[in-house]
């Protein structure tokens, strides 16, 4: 299957300041790809040329096996901008009713069941939604075609938690429909439930593209087990990944590094009560990952002086 | 009607109801003073207008003759504010195409629909033309009336020509701000380009008619080949006409040429 998006060597400077440099980055069918950064790291950067809103200082691109410049393969995408500007008397409704006509039309239906999904009042003039509504009227528009591929540059800005969920739902179903998914955030957390791999920009250059599942297994994680009984420390000890262990009368604390396969199985031997494992802090590897690329910035800094 | 053409024109609405009502109002306000100087051919005569120093006279246009129908009309409302009232107009609706959309933020997600770079420049431009259009159409209606109603003495066909004469100089000078507008994506730009085309050429065109070192001058001024015409004397000035449209049309092409090949709201 050929890539929803393809890029070699794209570059783009905004005169001498660096947007984006040579990005080579692939996004598969039917993928949710998150797409991670600091603020001005490059990530709308990326998202405006795949659109053809700027056009790159050099390099190559490919969205849906064609060029950004023809304007038909846009009709086969949905982009929610990062700072979605809404204004004017005009009513949501009939602002969406003219962007479902111009992308080859949507039903009433289809606009008022996502309205109502979202819980969005579609009455009201544009300029005097709130920030939030303007959202949920930004993420209608970007979803209501039906797009092959949708591009939704910090999509979670603004909503609440309830719609968030409900927005998340929209993600993966758009996925389990085969279709695939570009979204952007500087907080890994908004997109680590949804996404299938994220990417990592700082500086305007790709540093790391990894699976979510592979970040998890690697992740280091905290698990307590109590036991029915008081349990030997031997039989928890030496087991391949686990880490400053902790037996304390009938329970086990421990940090797992990778898989906590070994641990479950010593434990099975004993009547397990109750078991805690916190959740990895997805973010704190991120950060290992940007502090390690800061270093050998650093250490090429130095050794250039 | 293309989608871009009629989503314009709808966003345009309240603004040319506005503009029509205020453009009505300066014709209605100004053609209510003529009977009242008519009937003061002492005050309002040749010898009075004489006075003034020529360089003001010229810069009015002449003043030669307030008191006569087509006088009236040709150096009060068709010489400077009628003009100069369009051209706002036009160059506020030649903004809403690219520049102040892009300003505020709103022509992310338009440049992002499938429709062709050019095609849109070309879409605003059209609504351009047809809101101008409709505020030309019912502005000389209502002029025409008045006119009448005032007993001036002047032919339908000769309000028609001035009128055309006006909207193609507004044409010219809003499809300036557009391709300003298309080609830095700056309001602020646009509005001072054409106001200084508009009130330079205006100042060129009748000041250089006395002043020989600027009068080569007139050559580039827009209000040359409106004024200097006299369509409310003479009729259409076809050529002259010709000339304003197009530069429209050269315009409009530098407008479209320049926005397909830049990068959007950096």
């Amino acid at each position: 299957m050929t890539a929803v998006v393809e890029t070699e060597g794209l570059t783009k400077f905004y005169g001498k300041r660096r947007g984006l440099e040579d990005l080579d980055l692939e996004i598969r069918p039917g993928e949710v790809f998150g797409y991670l950064g600091p603020n001005g790291a490059g990530k709308t950067t990326t998202i405006r040329l795949l659109l053809d809103v700027i056009r790159p200082t050099r390099g190559r691109m490919s969205v849906l096996g064609a060029e950004p410049r023809d304007p038909a393969v846009r009709s086969r995408i949905g982009y929610l901008p990062g700072e979605l500007a809404l204004e004017g008397n005009e009513k949501a409704r009939d602002y969406l009713a003219f962007l479902g006509g111009v992308r080859g039309g949507v039903s009433k239906d289809r606009i008022s069941a996502l309205a109502e999904r979202l819980d969005a009042d579609l009455s009201v003039p544009m300029g005097k939604l709130s920030k939030g509504n303007k959202q949920k009227v930004g993420l209608i528009q970007a979803f209501m075609h039906e797009p092959e591929f949708l591009i939704l540059d910090e999509p979670t800005g603004g909503l609440d938690p309830l719609v968030q969920q409900e927005f998340l739902a929209m993600v993966r179903e758009v996925r389990a429909g085969g279709r695939t998914v570009l979204m952007s955030s500087h907080v890994l957390a908004e997109v680590e439930d949804v996404a299938d791999r994220v990417g990592i920009v700082r500086g305007g250059r790709l540093v790391a593209v990894e699976d979510v599942t592979a970040l998890r297994e690697k992740a280091v994680r905290r698990m307590e087990l109590h036991f029915e009984t008081p349990v030997p420390r031997e039989a928890f000890e030496d087991l391949p990944g686990v880490r400053d262990l902790r037996v304390e009368g009938a329970s086990v604390r421990c940090t797992i590094d990778g898989r906590p396969d070994a641990l479950i199985k010593a434990a099975a031997r004993f009547t397990v009560v109750h078991l805690v494992s916190a959740e990895p802090d997805l973010e704190e590897i991120f950060l290992t990952y940007y502090s390690e690329n800061e270093e050998q910035e650093g250490r090429h800094a130095r050794a250039g002086v | 009607m293309p989608a871009l053409v009629s989503k314009s024109l709808r966003d345009y609405r309240r603004s040319l109801i506005r503009w029509t009502i205020g453009i009505g109002a300066f014709f209605t306000l100004y053609l209510s003073f003529y009977p009242n100087i008519s009937e003061n051919q002492e005050i309002y005569g040749p010898q009075a207008l004489a006075k003034f120093p020529g360089a003001m006279r010229d810069l009015m246009g002449g003043m030669e003759d307030f008191t006569s129908g087509i006088g009236y009309l040709s150096s009060v409302v068709y010489q400077l504010f009628g003009p100069m009232l369009f051209i706002a107009c036009a160059m506020i609706l030649g903004n809403r195409a690219i520049a102040q959309p892009e300003e505020s933020g709103t022509l992310e997600l338009t440049v992002t629909l499938p429709v062709d770079r050019r095609r849109l420049v070309f879409e605003r431009f059209v609504a351009l033309v047809l809101g101008l259009l409709a505020v030309t159409v019912a502005t000389f209606l209502l002029a025409w009336a008045l006119s009448a109603v005032a007993d001036m003495g002047v032919a339908f066909g000769r309000i028609l020509a001035a009128h055309t004469g006006v909207f193609l100089l507004a044409l010219l000078c809003g499809t300036l701000s557009l391709a300003v507008g298309a080609a830095t994506g700056h309001k602020g730009l646009a509005m001072a380009v054409v106001g200084v085309v508009a009130v330079g050429g205006y100042i060129v065109e009748t000041m250089g008619k006395n002043v020989d070192w600027i009068s080569w001058l007139r050559w580039v001024s827009p209000f040359h080949y409106y004024l200097d015409g006299e369509p409310l004397y003479q009729g259409f000035p076809v050529g002259n006409y010709l000339v304003l449209a197009g530069a429209t049309v050269v315009l409009l092409l530098t407008a479209i040429l320049a926005f397909d090949r830049r990068d959007v709201g950096v």
